[in-house]
């Protein structure tokens, strides 16, 4: 009920329309009708507990490496900022964003700013308490991997996962949420700014795709609404999905099925897909690029 | 004094079982649940293990992308049986429209807002548009022999819903005001896995 009330946004979609009818002679009735659209959101199943799960950057950058995009490193946010962010809210932000870089130059084996990524998540970890989720183990394996592109990657999502663990085992979902918010927004930075609509379909199309990710990330933010750092956070992705939820469908012309094709191979198919436009896909890069910039503002 | 150190007791031998098996269950999937031979599939992070009683739904909400292959498998704890129930359901947001029409009664005024003492016919038409999250059934394992693992090619992106039911285990009708026994509760793990779909033929 709580989720339904937060969700429950009443638009007055349609102005209400008034019209006059005469009914005929002197007859002093008149007809007036009004639209009135109304907009909510419920859930009418019984509601079970739920986890939401959002994908880590490594499987945004694995693919967008295979798509073909080229690495940039003047997208990634300097190491040199990290001194800039002082309150909890901002280094959990970019925590996250930190994270992400990690796992862009790593999948691109751009071993010298993994190292000085993985440095800077280090020194933040310690600033936010959750420097326990590092152990040396796990920093003597990076230091020990860096000519190997897919041991660096496999190392640097150990050590995301692990901060994962160590938040979920904590109970610090607020801090989790930020950090996971903050990382997957980046990721989508990296991509919208490294395609242009026309250069790479499928690129477009997996950031087109993060229009489900998003809900996820919100039904999963909305058990912290009560942490005024968190609902800050909703609130700006709220406006994000507005760009999202502009996005067209496509329909497959039969139902979504999961079924086994002549092949024995079990397919997931059919359903309606996600579609977007250029001028779409700008106006999606804008909202990504002005709350990503927000995060990583030095001047707080 | 003598009976707060005895609930403080009673406190800790009730919660010490639930957890110690809250901390074991947190890496259960990496441990128990089997990975594919197939050595193209990667561990993907959206697996998750919880600590489940006897009877629990829980769901866990994932994406899967065109274009990978997934394996999605579970493992649990022997004491919760083996006919663990796995769904798969795809969670769309539907937009569905009801309209209702309200005829009411309001007064006639006349050119200075006085009231004429006639009366008109107001029609309102209210036109609710509702966004509903709706489920559909994709994978259901009881139709499959309790099948514990599942493999799929993505054609398109989705936001799938997995719900695990555990059984009752013959305790249905229970009385829920009862502490729960350790032995009607254990770990029960979702291993995904995902590598991209290979390209078959020339």
């Amino acid at each position: 009920m709580k989720k339904q009330s937060r969700l429950a946004v009443a638009l007055l979609v349609g102005l209400p329309m008034i019209v006059f009818t005469s009914c005929g002679g002197d007859e002093p009735v008149k007809d007036v009708v009004e639209d009135v659209v109304v907009e909510d959101v419920v859930d009418d199943e019984v509601k079970n507990e739920s986890y939401y799960q959002i994908p880590s950057p490594d499987e945004m950058f694995g693919f967008i490496k295979e798509s073909g995009l080229e690495y940039n490193a003047e997208l990634l946010n300097p190491t040199q900022n990290v001194n800039s962010y002082t309150t909890p809210n901002a280094q959990a932000l970019n925590f996250g964003v930190y994270s992400a870089e990690l796992a862009y130059t790593a999948a691109f084996g751009e071993f010298d700013n993994t190292i000085k990524y993985f440095g800077t998540i280090q020194k933040l970890a310690d600033q936010i308490g959750i420097s326990s989720a590092f152990d040396k183990a796990l920093i003597e394996r990076v230091q020990g991997n860096l000519d190997n592109v897919d041991s660096l990657v496999s190392i640097t999502n150990t050590s995301y996962f692990a901060v994962v663990d160590y938040l979920e085992q904590n109970e610090q979902g607020d801090k989790l949420g930020i950090i996971a918010s903050a990382g997957w927004l980046e990721t989508l930075y990296i991509v919208a700014n490294s395609t242009d609509y026309a250069k790479n379909p499928s690129a477009v199309e997996r950031l087109a795709d993060q229009k489900l990710t998003l809900e996820n990330l919100l039904d999963y933010l909305e058990a912290y609404n009560s942490n005024a750092d968190v609902a800050s956070l909703i609130a700006s992705l709220t406006d994000l999905s507005t760009a999202f939820d502009a996005l067209g469908e496509e329909e497959s012309g039969t139902g979504i099925s999961l079924k086994k094709k002549e092949d024995g191979k079990m397919v997931l198919g059919g359903g309606n897909t996600i579609s977007i436009t250029e001028a779409q896909f700008n106006a999606l890069k804008e909202k990504i690029n002005k709350i990503r910039n927000s995060i990583i503002n030095t001047e707080a | 004094m003598k009976y707060f150190n005895k609930i403080i007791v009673a406190l800790v031998i009730v919660a010490a079982p639930v957890a110690s098996f809250g901390q074991y269950c947190n890496h259960f999937h990496e441990k128990y649940c089997m990975p594919s031979e197939n050595d193209f599939f990667k561990p993907n992070g959206q697996s998750k293990s919880a600590l489940f009683s006897k009877g629990q739904t829980s769901d866990l909400n994932i994406i899967v992308y065109k274009g990978q292959d997934y394996r999605i498998s579970l493992c649990m704890d022997e004491n919760l049986g083996s006919q663990i129930k796995f769904k798969i359901f795809e969670t769309v947001k539907k937009k569905v429209e009801t309209t209702t029409e309200i005829v009411e009664m309001e007064e006639i005024l006349d050119e200075d807002g006085e009231p004429t003492g006639e009366e008109k016919e107001v029609i309102r038409k209210e036109t609710t548009m509702v966004i509903k999250r709706v489920k559909e059934l994709l994978y259901d394992n009881s139709t499959d022999d309790y099948s514990t693992e599942i493999e799929f090619t993505v054609e398109s992106t989705r936001r799938l819903t997995i719900e695990i039911s555990v059984p009752n285990g013959g305790g249905e009708g229970k009385s829920k005001s009862k502490l729960m026994k350790s032995s009607d509760m254990g770990c029960v793990g979702i291993l995904v896995e995902h590598m991209p779909t290979p390209i078959s033929g020339f």
